[in-house]
C-alpha cells in the first residue's frame, strides 16, 4: 500500500494559501519522509505561475492535482496578533478527500498546519479506516479554547478536527467521505439535528458528525490521531531560528504577549499571515 | 451462574411520583438485557396492593412488603433486606441497556463492598461538575453514589459500614454537626450518608476504588457540561428508547446505566415497548 499526504489550498484575496501549502508539505515531507501532492484550483495554480513558486511547488509536491474553482466562499475574521480583518475562504471541498488522493493511505493536513517531528509516522499502522484528532490543545493552557472548541454546541456532540485526518482507501473511509459530503449538501438539517449555528461551514463539523455517526452515535476516544497543538491567530510567528519556531502569545488577561520557542514538535499556527512571514525561513528549515 | 446473586430495589409509593413504575421499568430492563442467573430482582416496597395496576408484576421475583416509620429512609437498611448472598441495590429511576453481567462475577470475586465514586454524561464524559456536591468537596467527602451499591452478606465491613449508614440516617443533624460543619447540606440524603461512613471508618479506597464499571449515566441537568444552566436535563436533550430497547439521549446512543433522575420520564409507553420486548424474548 503506498502512503501519502495530500493538503487543499485555494487562494483567497487576502491569503496565500498556496504558499502556506508548498511551507506545509515541505515541512511533511522532510519529516515523514513520504510523497506530498497538492490539491489546488487552476486560479490557485496560475497565482503560483505568476508569483514565480510555479517551480518549487513542483519540487515539493509528488502530485498537483487540480479542481474546479469553487464560486461559494465562508467568510471569517482572521486575526494576526492584535490586528484582524475579515478574510474569504474556501472550504467546501474537503469532502473530495478521498476520490483525490492518489495514496492508499492518506493523511489529510491542513496548509496551516506544520509537520515538525514524525510523531504521526506511529498512526499508519492502526487498523482503522479513519483516524482523526478529537482534540485541540492551545499552546497556551485550556483557559484559551472555547466551549465551541470541544463541542459543536450546547447540548451537541464532542468536536473532532479536522486538521488532520488519516485514511484508508476502503468501502468505510468511503462511506464516510461520501457521508461528509451529504452532510456539506444538507448542512442547515443537520445544525437542527446537532444544534450547532449555521453561520459558516465548518468541515470541523461535518468530521465531527460523520465519525459520531459512524462509530454508532458515541465519540470514539481510543482510535484517534494526537490532539492538535495549536497557537491561535492573535498569536504571532516571530521568527524561525534553526529547528525552532519562536512565538509571541497573547496573554488575553493582561493584553501582553510573551515569547515562546518549540521545536520537534507537530503545530497548528492559525495566524496565517505570519506563517506566510517567514515562508522562506521555514522552507529553509524544511531543506535543511 | 451458581451464585446467590440478585439485584434490589427498594421504593416508598408515598410520593407524588410513581415508583412502582419506574422499579417495574428497571426490573423489566434488567430482564430484557442481563443474562440467566443475573437477572433476579428484589422489590421492597411499603404497599404491595399498588403492584396490582402492572401487566407482568413476576418481573420481580421476590417482592417483600415492609413499612418503615415515616420518614426514614428504607435503602439505608439495604443490607438487611436483601434476601441475596451478593447483592447489588439500584436507584428505581435507572434503565439496564445492555448485559453487564461479567461484571458482576468480578464483583462476586473480588468485592465484598463497592460504592461508585463516578458517573458519566450522556456524552460520555466523567461527570467533574459538583453543582449538587458542595458538601462533599467543601467537607472533603470521598465522592460516593449510592445508585449502584454492590455487597457480600456477612461480611464485617459491610456491617460496620451500613450500621453507620443508619446512625447518620438516624441522627442527621449530630453527625451534621461535627462532619459537615464546613458546608451542611440541606438533607442528609443516602449518597452524604455513605459517604460519611466510609470517611469516619477511614474505608474509602477499600470500597471504592477506580473501576470501568459501573457507567452509570447521571441526568442531573447540572452536571452535563452545558453552557444553560438547568435542573432539567431533557428540557435540553430528547430521550428516545426505540421499539428495540435501544435508548438515544440527544445526539447520543447509550450503553450503559442510565439513571434518568426525571421522576415522570418512563410513561405507558416506554413500559409498553419494555414489556414487548420481554414478552417476546
Amino acid at each position: 500500500m503506498n502512503k501519502g499526504i495530500i493538503i487543499f489550498a485555494q487562494n483567497s484575496p487576502k491569503v496565500d494559501y498556496a504558499l502556506m501549502a508548498i511551507v506545509s508539505g515541505s515541512l511533511a515531507k522532510k519529516n515523514l519522509g513520504l510523497p506530498v501532492s497538492l490539491i489546488t484550483d487552476t486560479q490557485t495554480l496560475k497565482w503560483l505561475g505568476t508569483s514565480g513558486k510555479k517551480q518549487l511547488a513542483e519540487d515539493v509536491f509528488d502530485q498537483i492535482i487540480t479542481i474546479d474553482k469553487e464560486e461559494i466562499f465562508n467568510e471569517r475574521r482572521l486575526f494576526d496578533g492584535d490586528e484582524s480583518e475579515i478574510i474569504p475562504f474556501k472550504n467546501f471541498n474537503r469532502s473530495m478527500a478521498y476520490d483525490l488522493s492518489p495514496y492508499d493511505k492518506t493523511l489529510l493536513i491542513d496548509s496551516d498546519y506544520l509537520v515538525l517531528s514524525d510523531k504521526l509516522n506511529q498512526y499508519w499502522d492502526v487498523d482503522e479506516d479513519v483516524l482523526i484528532s478529537q482534540n485541540c490543545l492551545d499552546i497556551y493552557d485550556d483557559s484559551r479554547l472555547g466551549y465551541l472548541d470541544k463541542y459543536v454546541s450546547d447540548t451537541g456532540i464532542h468536536m473532532y478536527w479536522a486538521t488532520t485526518v488519516m485514511f484508508t482507501k476502503s468501502d468505510k473511509a468511503k462511506i464516510f467521505f461520501d457521508y461528509i459530503d451529504s452532510i456539506k449538501e444538507n448542512y442547515a438539517s443537520y445544525s437542527d439535528i446537532y444544534r450547532f449555528h449555521i453561520k459558516q461551514y465548518r468541515n470541523d463539523i461535518s468530521f465531527s458528525i460523520a465519525k459520531h455517526v459512524i462509530d454508532g452515535y458515541i465519540t470514539d476516544q481510543e482510535y484517534v490521531l494526537p490532539p492538535v497543538l495549536t497557537v491561535t491567530d492573535r498569536d504571532i510567528l516571530h521568527d524561525v531560528i534553526d529547528d525552532k519556531l519562536v512565538f509571541l502569545i497573547s496573554d488575553r488577561s493582561t493584553a501582553d504577549f510573551f515569547a515562546c520557542s518549540l521545536s520537534n514538535t507537530d503545530i497548528h499556527i492559525m495566524n496565517k499571515q505570519s506563517i506566510i512571514r517567514h515562508a522562506d525561513k521555514l522552507l529553509e528549515m524544511a531543506n535543511g | 451462574m451458581d451464585k446467590d446473586f440478585g439485584y434490589l430495589i427498594i421504593i416508598n409509593t408515598e410520593s407524588k411520583h410513581d415508583y412502582t413504575n419506574m422499579a417495574y421499568a428497571l426490573a423489566l430492563s434488567i430482564k430484557n438485557t442481563q443474562k440467566e442467573g443475573y437477572k433476579k430482582v428484589t422489590l421492597v416496597i411499603d404497599d404491595k396492593s399498588k403492584l396490582e395496576n402492572i401487566t407482568s408484576p413476576w418481573v420481580f421475583d421476590l417482592v417483600i412488603e415492609k413499612k418503615l416509620p415515616q420518614g426514614w429512609d428504607c435503602r439505608t437498611y439495604m443490607d438487611k433486606l436483601s434476601p441475596f448472598e451478593y447483592t447489588v441495590c439500584l436507584d428505581a429511576d435507572m434503565l439496564f441497556l445492555e448485559d453487564y453481567s461479567h461484571w458482576i462475577d468480578h464483583f462476586i470475586e473480588k468485592c465484598d463492598l463497592y460504592v461508585p465514586s463516578k458517573s458519566y454524561t450522556y456524552r460520555g464524559d466523567v461527570v467533574t461538575d459538583n453543582y449538587y456536591r458542595r458538601a462533599f468537596v467543601e467537607n472533603e467527602l470521598p465522592n460516593l453514589y449510592s445508585f449502584f451499591t454492590f455487597w457480600k452478606r456477612d461480611t464485617q465491613v459491610v456491617e460496620d459500614f451500613f450500621s453507620l449508614v443508619r446512625d447518620i440516617t438516624l441522627y442527621p443533624d449530630e453527625f451534621s454537626n461535627v462532619y459537615l460543619n464546613k458546608y451542611k447540606p440541606k438533607i442528609v440524603g443516602t449518597d452524604e450518608a455513605f459517604a460519611l461512613s466510609a470517611k469516619i471508618l477511614g474505608i474509602e479506597d477499600k470500597i471504592s476504588y477506580d473501576l470501568e464499571f459501573p457507567r452509570v449515566v447521571h441526568m442531573k441537568g447540572n452536571v452535563q457540561n452545558w453552557l444553560t444552566p438547568t435542573d432539567l436535563a431533557f428540557n435540553m436533550v430528547g430521550f428516545y428508547l426505540n421499539r428495540k430497547g435501544n435508548l438515544k439521549i440527544g445526539n447520543y446512543q447509550q450503553h450503559d446505566i442510565v439513571h434518568y433522575v426525571d421522576k415522570d420520564r418512563i410513561n405507558k409507553e416506554y413500559v409498553s415497548i419494555l414489556e414487548d420486548i420481554l414478552w417476546k424474548s
